[in-house]
């Protein structure tokens, strides 16, 4: 079995801030990361090979230094790793994304056949959900998203439990599919020493958009329907008022509630009338 | 205008707008652009001056160049004529029988743009049996429901869900499509995008139409939450865009309200489609709430993360009829499941009161929260963003704080009871 990973470098998030003073963005030292949602799903795709055999290809779209993210995906046993990178690519939104992506998977899959996609289910930085059936249609596979287990595969057909509004569904599809991972699909195994080692002297391959025989109008920002217009910091809520429980402890406390039950009356009212109810 | 030691003028980044996409590298014809703590800076003594980087550049203002030049108009990939799309379309989607919750707001804002743009709300509805979800939906504001009934369409398939979505676009030609961010949704409005090669903004939490060029502005979080974005789309219909659950308000029910229902044929293939072998639906007693639709949300965070202190802060929420939420950190400790978590990665709440206890209030937590009606927050640190923002900032630790708060409250309730 051929399994193809999509796996995105994404800026560690939880650094990005906002200066409040001057509302500007404050991003000294962000690091990137390989998307963690992305290497569940390298975690399960070798998992499956494991059980059925196989390899395991994982493929990014990005600058140069995403290869780092590609090596993350080789320590923990992904086969090869494929960059794409091209000044053509850059500033793609998730339609162009997509079809840069499905491009190299026709590509791939000529070399050869792929039997299953897996994409991370969403990206840390922002993107949602999108890419991965994205590429499921463009490439005309059946598409599997929020998937929480692979169930197993048999007669050309997978069954997986999908995580839906109220509650899952065990379904099958034909292969080829694409799935998207949810966290709870694999946990990620460390990586050992000689992997890491392989992961290092692995010579990644760099593909641009003549590799992959992509029309130029739809890469990057010219094959991108979306642009962003402005950017700022979000809204913020004007504050409050404060009680300092730490000094006059019991009485601040006496305090708010005091104030709560003054400020907002009715609602205070309906809310304790509900809950009664709710108790009997 | 600032210019370099041969004298010439030259383009300079503005770090705090610029959005690190990298586009600026790859046009500029010196290569002086590099990347430098996420942000993009140009080299002034190699730049030629030529203004290339500021005419790729996405973000308005993010480079600065004063040399008039004129900017040349973005090349559409695909044109497509415009005009003849017209109304804002929702797509209706059915749960259990009957439209979601989060249609019937997206209902209401639709009626919003519709107006600014002085033209009609479609409903696009496939499913099976959905006569009395189109009845609602023309009492919560549409004008013209289009419906695709079809027992095929009565379990959830992307691709039979994309393709009656696409065939429903390219019949009725809206200019703009609403869909709900639910699992569904999101999953529908990816295909159907692809499929007709228009633009789709997911999770927006505003939506406007600019006054010039009538386009629909749709603001989203990016970054994680740590700035927001305005995004276009400016040459392909229709103009797509998914919200979550609770971010736009549910509108009046009008069931005097008049409208129209057309029923569409629709042709799908039939062969090869994925089957559904079982669902096991989530229930309550497996301990999962719906934390979205709770009054009032106690609302743990890290600073509370202790399992000694779970069954006071859950008698506080009893005691004002809500449940219990918590920030990721308190997912991330495995104190609570991952259903109960508010934000950005989680849900978006909007309850009548929320109240924070340890939680710092983390910009990807706050995204998740601004919808709330009042904020009560309680932490040790009165600089926390949380406290900042509250309606009412109690400065304590939680453990002391807490206890007095559930007496008080007692009172209260007993008082209230007494006067019948
Ligand atoms: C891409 C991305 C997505 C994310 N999505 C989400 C999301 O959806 N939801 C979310 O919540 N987070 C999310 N986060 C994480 C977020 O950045 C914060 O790390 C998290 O919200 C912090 O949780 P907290 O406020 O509970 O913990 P902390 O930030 O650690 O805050 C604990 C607070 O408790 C106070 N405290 C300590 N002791 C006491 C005491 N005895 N009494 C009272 N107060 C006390 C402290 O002063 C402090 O303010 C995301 C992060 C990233 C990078
Ligand atoms: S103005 Fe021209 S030379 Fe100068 S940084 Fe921009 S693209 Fe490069
Ligand atoms: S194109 Fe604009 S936003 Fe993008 S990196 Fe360059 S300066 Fe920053």
């Amino acid at each position: 079995m051929h399994i193809v990973c999509c796996v995105k470098q994404v800026p560690d998030t939880t650094q990005v801030k906002i200066d409040p003073e001057t509302n500007t963005l404050i991003r000294a030292g962000v690091e990137s990361i390989c998307n963690p949602y992305d290497l569940v799903a390298v975690e399960a795709a070798v998992q499956l090979v494991e059980r059925y055999t196989g390899r395991v290809t994982v493929i990014s779209m990005g600058p140069p230094q995403a290869e780092s993210a590609l090596r993350e995906c080789l320590s923990i046993g992904a086969n090869e790793a494929i960059l794409l990178s091209d000044r053509a690519f850059a500033g793609a939104d998730t339609l162009a994304t997509s079809y840069t992506l499905s491009q190299a998977i026709t590509k791939i899959n000529a070399a050869e056949p792929v039997d299953l996609i897996i994409c991370g289910k969403q990206a840390i930085d922002g993107d949602t959900a999108q890419t991965g059936p994205g590429i499921a249609t463009w490439m005309g596979y059946t598409q599997l998203t929020y998937v929480s287990e692979i169930i197993g595969i048999e007669n050309g057909n997978i069954t997986v439990r999908r995580e839906i509004e109220g509650g899952c569904e065990v379904i099958q599809g034909r292969l080829p599919a694409m799935l998207t991972a949810e966290l709870e699909l694999a946990s990620i195994r460390y990586a050992t020493l000689p992997e890491l080692i392989r992961a290092l002297r692995y010579e990644v391959k760099v593909w641009g958009a003549k590799d992959i025989n992509a029309a130029p109008e739809k890469l990057g920002l010219k094959g991108s329907p979306t642009s962003v217009r402005e950017i700022f910091a979000p809204p913020v809520r004007g504050g409050g008022i404060s009680f300092d429980a730490k000094e006059k402890k019991e009485q601040a406390v006496e305090d708010f509630l005091g104030a709560l039950f003054t400020k907002e009356k009715t609602l205070m009212e309906e809310i304790l009338i509900k809950a009664s109810y709710a108790q009997e | 205008m600032p210019k370099n030691s041969k004298g010439r003028e030259v383009a300079e980044v503005v770090p705090g707008k610029c959005i690190g996409c990298q586009l600026c590298i790859g046009e500029c014809p010196t290569n002086v652009i590099t990347m430098e703590d996420g942000v993009a800076v140009i080299e002034a003594e190699g730049c030629i001056g030529c203004g290339k980087c500021v005419d790729v550049c996405p973000v308005e203002g993010a480079i600065l160049f004063e040399k008039q030049r004129k900017k040349k108009a973005p090349k559409a990939a695909v044109a497509c004529p415009i005009e003849e799309y017209k109304g804002v379309a929702v797509f209706i989607e059915v749960q259990n029988g009957r439209g979601a919750e989060v249609s019937w707001e997206l209902m209401g804002k639709a009626r919003e743009l519709a107006q600014k743009l002085d033209t009609r709300v479609f409903g696009f509805l496939p499913g099976y049996n959905i006569k009395s979800v189109a009845k609602e939906a023309i009492a919560y504001g549409c004008d013209i429901v289009y419906t695709l009934d079809d027992p095929l369409l009565e379990t959830y398939l992307s691709k039979v869900y994309g393709k009656a979505l696409a065939h429903l676009c390219q019949q009725v030609k809206p200019d703009i499509l609403l869909l709900g961010a639910t699992p569904l949704g999101r999953d529908v409005s990816s295909v159907v995008a692809t499929q007709l090669g228009t633009g789709l903004t997911a999770d927006c939490t505003g939506l406007d139409i600019d006054p010039e060029c009538r386009l629909l502005m749709m603001t989203r979080p990016t970054f994680g939450g740590s700035i927001m974005a305005t995004i276009l789309c400016r040459n392909h219909r229709p103009q797509m865009s998914t919200v979550r659950p609770r971010v736009m308000k549910l509108p009046e029910k009008d069931m005097q309200r008049r409208g129209e229902i057309k029923k569409l044929g629709f042709e799908a293939a039939r062969d090869s489609l994925p089957q559904v072998l079982e669902f096991i639906p989530r229930t309550a007693e497996a301990g999962e709430v719906d934390i979205t639709r709770a009054p009032v949300l106690v609302v743990v965070g890290k600073g509370a993360c202790d399992s000694k202190s779970l069954p006071m802060l859950e008698e506080l929420a009893h005691l004002l009829g809500g449940t219990i939420a918590c920030s990721r950190a308190v997912i991330e400790a495995g104190l609570l499941p991952y259903p109960r978590q508010v934000g950005q990665t989680g849900k978006t709440v909007a309850p009548k009161i929320y109240i924070g206890v340890g939680v710092s209030g983390a910009v990807q937590h706050l995204v998740g929260i601004q919808g709330s009606d009042k904020i009560i927050a309680i932490n040790t640190d009165s600089q926390a963003p949380l406290m900042q923002i509250a309606d009412y900032a109690i400065v304590g630790d939680y453990q002391q704080v807490v206890p007095r708060l559930i007496e008080g409250i007692k009172v209260r309730t007993e008082k209230e009871a007494s006067k019948g």
